[in-house]
Parts: C-alpha cells; sequence; structure tokens
C-alpha cells in the first residue's frame, strides 16, 4: 500500500516540531499577543468611556484659562450685548477692530496664553451668503484648549445667529434633533452600528490568521520536504516507506500543529474575555446577552426598559455573531480549515520535492506564494469595498466577496469569517466547502501521481510545465 | 533468499542511464556494482531498492517482485543524508520504527551499533555537532540495526580515515559471516577485491565485465609481468616483444601475450648477469580489469 507507514512520519514529524524552540517561542508570544488583544477589546471601551466621563481632559472649562481671546467678526452676526455675555459667564473675550491677519501676527508673538477667533461669511456671485467660517488661532502655549475654544465659539455663533434671525431657541434646538439615515439591500440583515464595524473588521483578522496558519505552514512543509531531499535522509526513509507516506505523515502532523495554533487562539480569545469580563464590555454585556427576548425586541424597546443603548448596540451586535456558532456551522468552518490547509499543504509538498538544492527552494516556491497572495487578497481586499453600505448599516456583500467564498484558493481565507457573519447559510457554506475539496482531491490526485517521480529528481529545478508534464505521462 | 536482477532498463528522455543489466544473488556474500561516474550505479541500486520504476525489466526476491519497503534491506547512501537538527538517537529510532521494529528492539539493537562503532558519547548530539566520518557511522547504524538480509552499501569507505575504514571492513566482514547478502558499490578497487566474490562493471548503463571475480581473472591468466632489475632491461624486453606499459620505482610492468614470453626475459636477464631483485608474473587485479573496461569505452 502506497501510504502504509505515514503514522509514523506523522507522530516523529509532530513531535519533532512542537519540540523545536522557535515554535515553543512563538506559540507562547502568539498566545500572550491573542490574550492581550481580546483583554484590550474587552476593557479598553469601558476605561476609555471612564475618562470622557471624568471631564479631566478636553474639558468646555479649560477654555477659561486664556488670558485674552480676540474676536473678529466680519459677518455682523456677533453682537457686543453678547461678548458682554460671554465675558460674564468667564472667558475673557473682546472684540478688535484689526484685521484678522494683525491679531494672527500679535498672537503667535505673545508670551501668554492667547487666541484670536475671526469669523467670516461666504458669499456666492449674487452677494447671498452661503457658509460661515470661524478659524480659532492660538498662541505657543494655548493649542491644548483650542479644540474646545473653537467647540465653544460655533456653539455662541449659532446661538448669536438664531437670536439675530428672531428664531425662537427652543424651535430652533427642536429642529436640529439629528436625523439617522440608512441605505439598506432589501432582503439583507440591518445592522447597527457595532454590527456594522464587526462585519468590517471581523473578515479582514480572520482572513489574516487562517492565511498565517494555512499559508506559512505550508511554507514549513515545503521546507521539512526540500530539506529532507536536499540532504538525501530522503533516500533512507524510501527503503521504509513509500514517498506518499512520507508526504501524507508530513503534511497530517503541520495541519495538526496549525489546526492546534488555532485552537489555541479560539480557546486563549474566549478565555482572556472572560477572565477580564468583569473589568470590560463583555460583564457589562453579559446580562443582555442572556436576554434573547430582549435583544430581539429592538433598541427603542430596550430604551423603553431603561438598558444603555450603547451596551445594547454591542450586545445585539455580539448576539448576532454568537447565534451564527451553531453546530452545522462550526463543522463547516472546521471542514474549511482542514480542507483548505491540505489544499495549500500538498501543492508546498509538491513545490519542496522539485528541488535539489536549497537555493532552489525560494524560486520554486514563487507559483505558491501567488496562488497564497492572490487567495488571500481575493479574501481581504474586497471587505474594503463594503465600508460604506456596512456603515449604512447593510450586511450586504459584493460580488467579488461572494466569489471569493466558493473560490477554491481564497476560500479558506474568506469562507469562515462569511459563516460566523451568516453571510452564507449552510447550504451555500456546504457548496462552498465542496467546491474546495473537489479542487483538494485533484491536487492529491496529482500529488500521488508525480510525487514519487520528482522527489528523487536530481538536477535542474522541476518548473510547473515539467511536473504537469510528468502528470500526463503517467 | 535470492536476489534476481533480471534485464532492468532505464531512460531518462533519450538518455539511457541502465540498459538490459542483470545479475543474481543466490548465495550471502558481496556483489559488487561497479562503474565509473555517471555508469548506471545509483539508478540501478535504486531500481533494487524499488525507488525507481525500471522502464523493461524486473527485480524478484525469491522468485517474486517485490517492495523494498515491505522487505529487510539496509541501505548506506552514496550521499549521506541525516536530519542536521535533530538528536542522533531521535532520527535513529524513527528510522528503525519505520522499519516496523519496536521501540524495544530497536534501542537495543541501536546500542550495540553504538558500542560496536565506539559512538556512544555521540547519541544525545544533533547530527550537526558530528564530523563527517561519525556521521557515516550513525548512517551504517541506520543501515544496519534493523538487522536486515539484503544491505546495500554504496561508497562505504568513502571519506573515512584508515583507522575507521578498518572498523568499518571488520563489520562488513562480520555480516558476511552473519550469512548477509550485500552489495556494494566503490570506486575503491582494493576493497572491493578483500570482499567481493562476484563483479558487475557498468559502463554508461551497460554491462561489460560480469561473473565471478577470480573466474575472471583466470580467464585472463598471469598476463602482468613486473621486473625489479639493477641495470637496464628495455632491451631485452624489446627482444621478447615486451614494451614498458609503466614504470616506477617498483620496477617495470609489461603485459604479456603468454607466460613463455614472460619465461623468455627472464632467462635473458639471468644470462646477462644482471641482478634481478624482482619478477612478478600474475593475473590482471581488479582495478586494472576495470581501467581496461571501463576506461576503454570511455576512450570510445
Amino acid at each position: 500500500m502506497k501510504t502504509k507507514g505515514w503514522q509514523k512520519v506523522f507522530s516523529f514529524t509532530f513531535i519533532q516540531y512542537v519540540k523545536t524552540k522557535s515554535f515553543i517561542i512563538s506559540t507562547i508570544i502568539m498566545a500572550l499577543l491573542v490574550a492581550a488583544m481580546f483583554a484590550l477589546v474587552n476593557i479598553l471601551p469601558v476605561a476609555l468611556s471612564k475618562n470622557d466621563d471624568s471631564g479631566e481632559i478636553g474639558s468646555i472649562d479649560t477654555i477659561f484659562n486664556y488670558e485674552r481671546v480676540y474676536i473678529v467678526d466680519e459677518t455682523g452676526v456677533i453682537t457686543d450685548e453678547g461678548i458682554a455675555e460671554l465675558f460674564a459667564n468667564g472667558l475673557k473675550a473682546e472684540r478688535t477692530d484689526k484685521s484678522a491677519d494683525d491679531i494672527v501676527a500679535q498672537v503667535a508673538k505673545t508670551e501668554g496664553v492667547q487666541a484670536a477667533v475671526v469669523f467670516t461669511a461666504d458669499k456666492n456671485t449674487n452677494g447671498d451668503i452661503i457658509s460661515y467660517t470661524q478659524k480659532t488661532f492660538y498662541s505657543p502655549n494655548g493649542g491644548n484648549m483650542a479644540s474646545s475654544l473653537s467647540a465653544a465659539m460655533t456653539e455662541f455663533f449659532r446661538n448669536s445667529n438664531v437670536k439675530r434671525l428672531g428664531i425662537d431657541p427652543e424651535a430652533y434646538a427642536q429642529s436640529q434633533i439629528g436625523i439617522n439615515t440608512r441605505t439598506i439591500e432589501a432582503g439583507q440583515e440591518e445592522l447597527n452600528v457595532i454590527a456594522g464595524m464587526l462585519h468590517y473588521i471581523i473578515p479582514i483578522i480572520v482572513s489574516l490568521v487562517l492565511f498565517m496558519l494555512i499559508f506559512v505552514y505550508g511554507n514549513t512543509i515545503a521546507q521539512s520536504i526540500a530539506i529532507e531531499k536536499t540532504s538525501r535522509v530522503m533516500e533512507l526513509l524510501l527503503t521504509s516507506v513509500r514517498p506518499l507516506a512520507v508526504v501524507i505523515g508530513k503534511v497530517l502532523a503541520m495541519g495538526l500543529v496549525s489546526f492546534a495554533q488555532f485552537l489555541l487562539i479560539v480557546v486563549v480569545g474566549a478565555g482572556s474575555m472572560a477572565i477580564s469580563a468583569p473589568f470590560g464590555i463583555m460583564g457589562q454585556i453579559a446580562p443582555l446577552l442572556s436576554n434573547p427576548e430582549l435583544l430581539a425586541g429592538g433598541m427603542a424597546n430596550a430604551a423603553a426598559s431603561g438598558v444603555d443603548i450603547g451596551q445594547f448596540s454591542i450586545a445585539q451586535a455580539v448576539g448576532g455573531i454568537l447565534e451564527k456558532f451553531t453546530p452545522v456551522n462550526i463543522l463547516l468552518i472546521v471542514l474549511t480549515f482542514i480542507i483548505g490547509f491540505l489544499f495549500y499543504a500538498l501543492l508546498a509538498a509538491l513545490v519542496g520535492a522539485s528541488v535539489s538544492r536549497m537555493e532552489d527552494l525560494q524560486a520554486a516556491m514563487q507559483p505558491y506564494s501567488l496562488i497564497g497572495v492572490v487567495g488571500f487578497f481575493l479574501a481581504y481586499y474586497p471587505i474594503m469595498f463594503n465600508a460604506e453600505s456596512l456603515a449604512d448599516g447593510s450586511s450586504g456583500t459584493n460580488s467579488v466577496q461572494i466569489f471569493s467564498y466558493y473560490f477554491p484558493i481564497s476560500s479558506p481565507f474568506s469562507l469562515p469569517s462569511a459563516i460566523i457573519l451568516g453571510q452564507f447559510d449552510a447550504v451555500q457554506g456546504a457548496v462552498a466547502v465542496a467546491i474546495l475539496a473537489v479542487f483538494t482531491v485533484l491536487v492529491a490526485m496529482l500529488v500521488s501521481k508525480v510525487y514519487e517521480a520528482i522527489i528523487l529528481h536530481n538536477g535542474s529545478r522541476l518548473k510547473v510545465g515539467d511536473i504537469l508534464k510528468l502528470a500526463k505521462n503517467k | 533468499m535470492a536476489i534476481s536482477v533480471n534485464n532492468i532498463v532505464k531512460k531518462y528522455g533519450e538518455y539511457t542511464a541502465v540498459n538490459g543489466l542483470s545479475f543474481e544473488l543466490k548465495e550471502p556474500g558481496v556483489f559488487a556494482l561497479l562503474g565509473t561516474n555517471g555508469a548506471g550505479k545509483t539508478t540501478s541500486i535504486r531500481i533494487i531498492l524499488g525507488m525507481l520504476a525500471a522502464d523493461k525489466g524486473e527485480v524478484l526476491w525469491d522468485g517474486k517482485p517485490f517492495l523494498a519497503c515491505d522487505k529487510p534491506i539496509g541501505y548506506l547512501a552514496e550521499e549521506r543524508g541525516l536530519y542536521p537538527k535533530f538528536k542522533v538517537m531521535d532520527q535513529l529510532m524513527y528510522f528503525m520504527t519505520l522499519k516496523g521494529m519496536s521501540p524495544d528492539a530497536a534501542k537495543k539493537s541501536i546500542d550495540y551499533w553504538f558500542e560496536r562503532l565506539e559512538v556512544t558519547e555521540h547519541k544525545n548530539k544533533r547530527a550537526e555537532q558530528l564530523s563527517k566520518g561519525n556521521q557515516q557511522k550513525i548512517q551504517l547504524i541506520a543501515a544496519l540495526a534493523p538487522n536486515p538480509e539484503l544491505i546495500i552499501l554504496d561508497e562505504p569507505l568513502s571519506g573515512l580515515d584508515p583507522v575507521n575504514a578498518e572498523l568499518f571492513k571488520g563489520v562488513i566482514r562480520e555480516e558476511i559471516k552473519n550469512n548477509k547478502y550485500i552489495i556494494m558499490s566503490s570506486h575503491q578497487m582494493t576493497t572491493i577485491e578483500e570482499f567481493c566474490r562476484d563483479i558487475v562493471i557498468l559502463n554508461h548503463g551497460e554491462a561489460v565485465l560480469q561473473g565471478n571475480l577470480n573466474a575472471i581473472k583466470k580467464s585472463y591468466g598471469r598476463v602482468k609481468l613486473t621486473v625489479k632489475a639493477e641495470g637496464d632491461i628495455t632491451g631485452m624486453a624489446q627482444q621478447c616483444g615486451l614494451t614498458i606499459t609503466e614504470e616506477t620505482p617498483n620496477g617495470c610492468s609489461f603485459n604479456v601475450q603468454s607466460e613463455e614470453q614472460a619465461h623468455k626475459l627472464l632467462n635473458m636477464i639471468i644470462s646477462s648477469d644482471i641482478p634481478l631483485i624482482k619478477y612478478e608474473l600474475r593475473e590482471p587485479n581488479l582495478n586494472e580489469l576495470f581501467i581496461e573496461k571501463a576506461g576503454a569505452k570511455n576512450e570510445n
């Protein structure tokens, strides 16, 4: 039997690889990074919101530290009463008749903490005002409060204009209540802001991690086989096992290493989330996640129940993803990973076997690298084009993304996130996995046809055409 | 057990690497597979080992086709190969388990060979930390520790110092005593002559000389004459129809047509009162046969 003895190759390759220092160190570093990243994602939003609430950073009060704020009004909107009111409120504001350039030059030279705010009106050819412009110039020592001052002066200018036009300030405030607009493809899931962000970020991260696990380990397999061939260990092995047993044992061993690291990322990430939950956003949304009825009731219902709307948005987005982790979807994700790994690993094994000198490996890897990089970009790049529709709240996917889910060189990197995000249902996922499986079987057939011939080939490097010719001749 | 190689042919495109090679190992002992570089020795060995498929012909083990990985075969390849980064003991255990040995039996056998080849101190070192000679010993352990019936040794002594070469020769003698079938390929003709009963000399993929070494030598007869005298014997040699083929401090060498030709020269030297130091009439050695057969064809 051509594959007899693969188990021994498998166990030796696995044990020797996991014993290497580079593997141990890289695995520890990766676990630490994953733990830190998940903990940060959990804790950071809460920590930042606490800081925002403290009022210590960017507080409006800081603008009263300006020793003088010169106001140049070229619009005629601001009245002296208004400036007096500002002064009375504690802002040392002063109207100036100097030109904007002169007062800016003066502020630039001062050693004190000063600012100049210049209001101008922009007119069309008919002389009608079409917009106002406000510029806030600050002295070298006054930069840290400038954005707060600018915001306060915008508000002040708007109020002054409302008063000038004789509009009731309360009616104006009512008219300014925001209108959220959403443009959603009919039939697609409507996403809240957080879910839209997750639909953008998750495919990028998942495709990147899978590319690292699948493609990088493929490189390791190619290198390992090339070392065995070029160091002539292969000749010794072939007195005991057939070449196909060597390649199967090696591919499966490296596949297990890669899958173990994949699981490690999942387990460490989940563990880090669980441990940091009491200090982070997951702890805050946990009660909401355990209340599916509330999540399904929508934001208005949640608001009416006294739920924090920010937390509700996050819980709704996370809950939407968690509910996709059905047994069928998990099986599809695992199958995609395993079959995708085999697809790339078998190609890499073929490349590793085609060289007679280690120096040739890099050149021989170019077609393999090209396939991998094209696959990765097909999985990664189309997401960029979705940013706008995701911001609008539509979970729709573009046609290149759909193509990448079915195309075997990109589906190992793109399909898992499509399943996680519900962009593909179980049937579509199964079809995509089946297509990947068919192509993987074709690659396996090619490998079994030509591997025995090329593994003992010495001399010039075999090119893709040579390998295909060998397969044809067999 | 018997190994039969029957009319094997292997081509790489237009190039014929092996053309109709046949031989048989009917009883234990050493069989020599000889040839110049590129003559087809390694290709033949790979076909015997089942690594390469022959385009024609067959290799039989007890009359049946076989897979090398299913038979007890030990192989020391010409181009040595060990995993440079792995510990010697780990990789030997791996090779033995691939051969189907149990871990206990493998360890016992490996330990025996570590002692026998005087490399026990290196068992836990990485292969890259060993000298070339010691790496070669580890390779020999990989070939012999499974206690194979058939051993294929491709250039077993190349690169070894005289002490270690003697150690290897001792091991080969032991294996012969243990009734092993050995196929040896080497360019060191004295070593081959020391061990081999039957030979085949390949040139450009074809067998140009084949059979029992002693019988081959006998068939040539005593045609190599070496004479050392204290005077000039060139004129006498010419009178006997002999031409010097080589002149060294050890004397002059001649190819003779018949023993009478040599005796005639001897009588002339004795009659001439030139003191005779050395007179040797012998069969050609393997080195001379090799150069005659492989070299002549190369010149063509």
